[in-house]
């Protein structure tokens, strides 16, 4: 019998909602538990200043015509063109290195494997401020546009070097996490299938293009996502070069301007964007099938570069590496000398003890949620928990202020209904780095728990025991080695951390990255290079743990 | 009452309905059965396997153990609170443990230590206790993986493929060490397997799965003998699947789809070579040789006729040159 398509569709779609149905009654009769709806209320509740943001979209806002017809284009553009330019700067640099140490021997290629991590450590605010005085260089090239060619044209010129300026300090710092994990995935993607090209007939060149690139896809995707929102999140180098973006927007609307309502409204338009923009990842994602080969082996075996070719390597490896790292750490220890006696009512120790304080407190606090949560969701099988934690680690792509504006109206509310006030307390700043980290340490334990336990955990249900017992003896000692590197991951993030510390920290409390933030500010670069030093030697120790770590398990 | 357990209805999709990996399973299982599930892979064999288990929750339908309910509609008991046990595929050993730490998992090996103890005596892996689990062979470890799961003392024990993971030559060991280790310990079995051979030599009843649908329970011999339709007969072995109306006097057959009529299953070696001469009352194939294989003791040997292909095994000892015209009977009522 033929039947019309309408109803065919129909049928499909009360089927879906059958289906539904009878997972969430399932969901409800059975899954329910001592570790199923903590974990569910809480993945909902670290969702709050996100929903708060977004909910924020339909209210009404007086301000809003104004900042909709004067400044959000030019936020939008402004974004626009520093996402593009830095994912772009950070592509070439991070796939080209990660393909040279990957592939070829030469000379200093162990060292620089490993050294070209580095620039992690440092934040790009304090990239900024070492390059702050670079574009008075091209001074006499724009006085020499403007007295030989025209007004006009030094202003574009002026303009297009600020971007660039700003693009390339950036990138110069962010590549790090698009080679980490291209070089993973190169590794990883083994021998075999370029040696099956090789006997068909492809040189080199033509297997990067048509194998090994294609197959990383997914890899260097994730780590340009990575940069993209860390370029959104950046409040200090914007800032340092005058680039008026959506965060540096945020900011001015709000404490310039005093107009929290309209700076919400800009926050909510900026996650929309975002969201749009993982979607849109997922789905090109999903379209695409690219398979990682397992058990293929790794590949060892290194083409060996003679001298001028190994010259070539080493020097592209380095453009990034002195650029990202050893300028500005050498222009800041030239400084930290300079300025080593007029910064002596600096309190370098309290400074140290409360970043290393608040970034220990808060990495223990997300590593032992996110297990938890992970784990509950995991073993249960619960899709409703899986999903309210899904809600909970979307915190990873919003913007540092976007994610303040939010906790502080939370916290109004608050305040409103209770009589409780919160703000200005650590609690609430590490509520805040709860929001924006859970997902750096929930994606690695979620992945280890997965490919270790999830099978394991069956074997112990069937035998009778305990989620406690489940826990305890089998998934947190498999998965102990990756719990220590998604904590190590959230220190190292949360002693950069800057615009959720700067709006959120308790009166009168600095740490290293709100001081060198405020000295700057204050036009005290020299001075501010003392505890931007402090900070980068913090994250350096954990940063080359991590590192060794990584080469020791590829 | 001897039924241990008994399933009724079980239904279960993946994928939002798209796929259905389970349509109204019902059978049921007697104290003291080995029983074999067997089926092409996507039948949805193991899906059943961790329903009853309580690893996955059916969409539909009940299951007994024991006589108590353990899940419908509004109850579901957990797999922790199950009376069964289940060696998975994989062995599942936990690497952190060793083997004697794996064996006294389970929460009731406690107090079954007297049993542990036989257990590891009697499959001789009682020297291996304070190994790890990576530093012993993969018998050894399909061996620690079934003492685990008995040491709970379940009634009913479950097998996920237990001999898939070993490579020929241990298989054949193994699957008697495990037919002696059941009798043993007179367990209830409900196993999963891919490998009908298996099921063959180990169960006492075989329940065909085949898309998601029981195609026939029955004993290893009447299943081989008399497959309810094509897919069981061609997942026992080579056969000949052949309209019935030339061969009227087999009595076993079954409607089959593809041919639209009813048709007889007919194995290769049930059929040999006749000379013109015999009684003209045997029904007789005539046919042209189109191919002819040897396989060492015996040749397989196909035949075309202007209605049906068939294949034989034809001992070595009579010569057939392809092209040439033979004629094959049934040796089978």
């Amino acid at each position: 019998m033929i039947k019309p398509a309408g109803s065919k569709l129909g049928v499909g779609l009360s089927n879906s909602i059958i289906k539904i149905f009878r997972i969430l009654r399932q969901e409800f009769l059975f899954k329910l538990n001592f570790w199923t709806i903590p974990a569910f209320l809480i993945g909902l509740f670290i969702f709050i200043p996100m929903a708060e943001v977004l909910s924020s979209l339909t209210t009404y806002s007086s301000n809003w015509t104004h900042l909709k017809d004067t400044v959000l284009f030019s936020y939008l553009s402004n974004s626009l063109i520093l996402i593009i330019g830095t994912a772009s700067f950070s592509l070439i640099f991070g796939v080209s290195c990660a393909w040279i140490v990957s592939n070829y021997t030469f000379r200093f290629r162990k060292i620089l494997e490993w050294l070209l991590v580095l620039p992690l450590a440092i934040p790009t605010y304090i990239s900024a401020y070492a390059y702050f005085d670079i574009l008075e260089l091209f001074n006499p090239l724009l006085i020499w546009i403007r007295t030989n060619i025209g007004f006009e044209i030094m202003q574009l010129v002026n303009n297009s070097l600020v971007y660039l300026v700003t693009i390339l300090v950036m990138a110069s710092v962010l590549y790090p996490y698009i080679y980490l994990l291209a070089r993973a995935s190169f590794i990883r993607q083994g021998k075999q299938l370029s040696d099956a090209a090789r006997t068909l007939g492809h040189n080199s060149k033509s297997i990067f293009w048509k194998i090994a690139l294609p197959m990383a896809r997914p890899a260097i995707v994730a780590g340009m996502s990575l940069v993209i929102m860390e370029t959104l999140n950046d409040y200090g180098a914007v800032k340092h070069f005058g680039v008026p973006t959506f965060t540096s927007g945020i900011f001015r609307t709000w404490l310039g301007m005093g107009d929290l309502t309209g700076a919400l409204r800009l926050s909510g338009i900026l996650m929309l964007l975002i969201f749009s923009l993982l979607i849109f990842e997922k789905k090109l994602r999903s379209r695409s099938k690219y398979h990682e080969i397992l058990n293929s082996k790794p590949s060892s075996e290194k083409k060996l570069l003679n001298k001028n070719k190994s010259i070539i390597a080493i020097c592209c490896c380095s453009i990034p590496l002195v650029l990202g790292f050893f300028i500005p750490v050498s222009r800041m220890i030239s400084w930290a000398w300079i300025s080593r006696n007029s910064a002596s009512d600096l309190d370098g120790i309290e400074l140290i003890g409360n970043s290393l304080g608040l970034a220990t407190i808060t990495s223990l606090t997300i590593v032992a949620i996110a297990t938890f949560l992970v784990f509950s969701a995991r073993y249960y099988k619960s899709a409703i928990t899986y999903f309210s934690n899904r809600l909970a680690i979307l915190g990873y792509s919003i913007p540092g202020a976007v994610i303040a504006i939010g906790i502080l109206l939370f916290v109004a509310q608050v305040n409103h209904l209770t009589n409780y006030v919160l703000t200005g307390s650590l609690y609430l700043l590490i509520f805040a780095y709860i929001v924006r980290y859970l997902a750096v340490a929930w994606q690695p334990i979620n992945a280890g728990i997965e490919s270790n336990c999830d099978s394991l955990n069956h074997a112990s249900q069937t035998l009778g025991s305990s989620a406690y017992t489940s826990l305890t003896r089998v998934n947190l000692p498999l998965i102990k080695d990756t719990i220590i590197t998604a904590g190590l991951l959230v220190f190292i993030d949360t002693v950069k951390e800057l615009p959720l510390t700067l709006i959120l920290r308790p009166f009168n409390f600095e740490t290293l990255s709100t001081a060198t933030f405020d000295l700057s500010s204050q036009a005290q670069i020299a001075e501010s290079s003392i505890p931007a030093l402090y900070m980068i030697m913090i994250v350096l120790a954990p940063l080359i743990f991590l590192n060794y770590r990584l080469e020791n398990i590829e | 009452m001897n039924k241990l357990l008994t399933l009724s209805n079980i239904s279960k999709s993946f994928d939002r309905d798209r796929v259905h990996a389970l349509k109204k399973i019902s059978f049921e299982c007697d104290k003291g059965d080995v029983i074999s599930i067997v089926g092409s892979s996507g039948s949805g064999k193991s899906t059943l396997l961790r329903i009853i288990a309580g690893l996955e929750i059916p969409d539909k339908g009940e299951i007994t153990l024991d006589g108590n309910l353990i899940n419908d509609n509004n109850t579901f008991t957990s797999a922790e609170k199950r009376d069964c046990s289940l060696v998975f595929q994989d062995f599942a050993l936990f690497p952190n443990m060793t083997v004697i730490e794996n064996i006294c998992f389970g929460k009731k090996a406690a107090n079954n230590e007297t049993l542990i103890d036989e257990l590891m005596e009697f499959t001789v892996i009682t020297d291996l206790a304070d190994r790890y689990p990576h530093e012993i062979s993969g018998g050894q470890q399909q061996r620690v993986a079934l003492v685990r799961a008995l040491s709970n003392n379940p009634s009913l024990l479950l097998l996920d493929e237990p001999l898939s993971h070993l490579d020929l030559e241990l298989k054949d060991n193994v699957r008697n060490e495990l037919i002696n280790l059941i009798q043993k310990v007179g367990a209830t079995v409900l196993m999963v397997t891919h490998d009908t051979k298996d099921a063959m030599l180990m169960a006492d009843k075989i329940i065909v799965l085949n898309d998601g649908q029981i195609d026939q329970i029955n004993s290893p011999p009447k299943i081989f003998n008399f497959p309810a339709n094509a897919y069981v007969a061609r997942l026992f072995g080579k056969t000949n699947i052949l309209p019935r109306e030339h061969f009227p006097d087999i009595s076993h057959h079954f409607f089959d789809l593809d041919f639209g009529k009813d048709v007889v299953s007919i194995r290769p070696h049930e059929l040999k070579i006749v000379h013109k001469n015999v009684d003209t009352k045997i029904p007789t194939i005539k046919g042209k040789v189109v191919s002819v294989q040897s396989l060492g003791s015996y040749s397989e040997v196909l035949l075309v006729n202007d209605e049906i292909e068939v294949s034989a095994n034809i001992e070595n000892d009579q010569k057939i040159e392809i092209g040439s015209q033979i004629i094959l009977t049934i040796d089978k009522k």
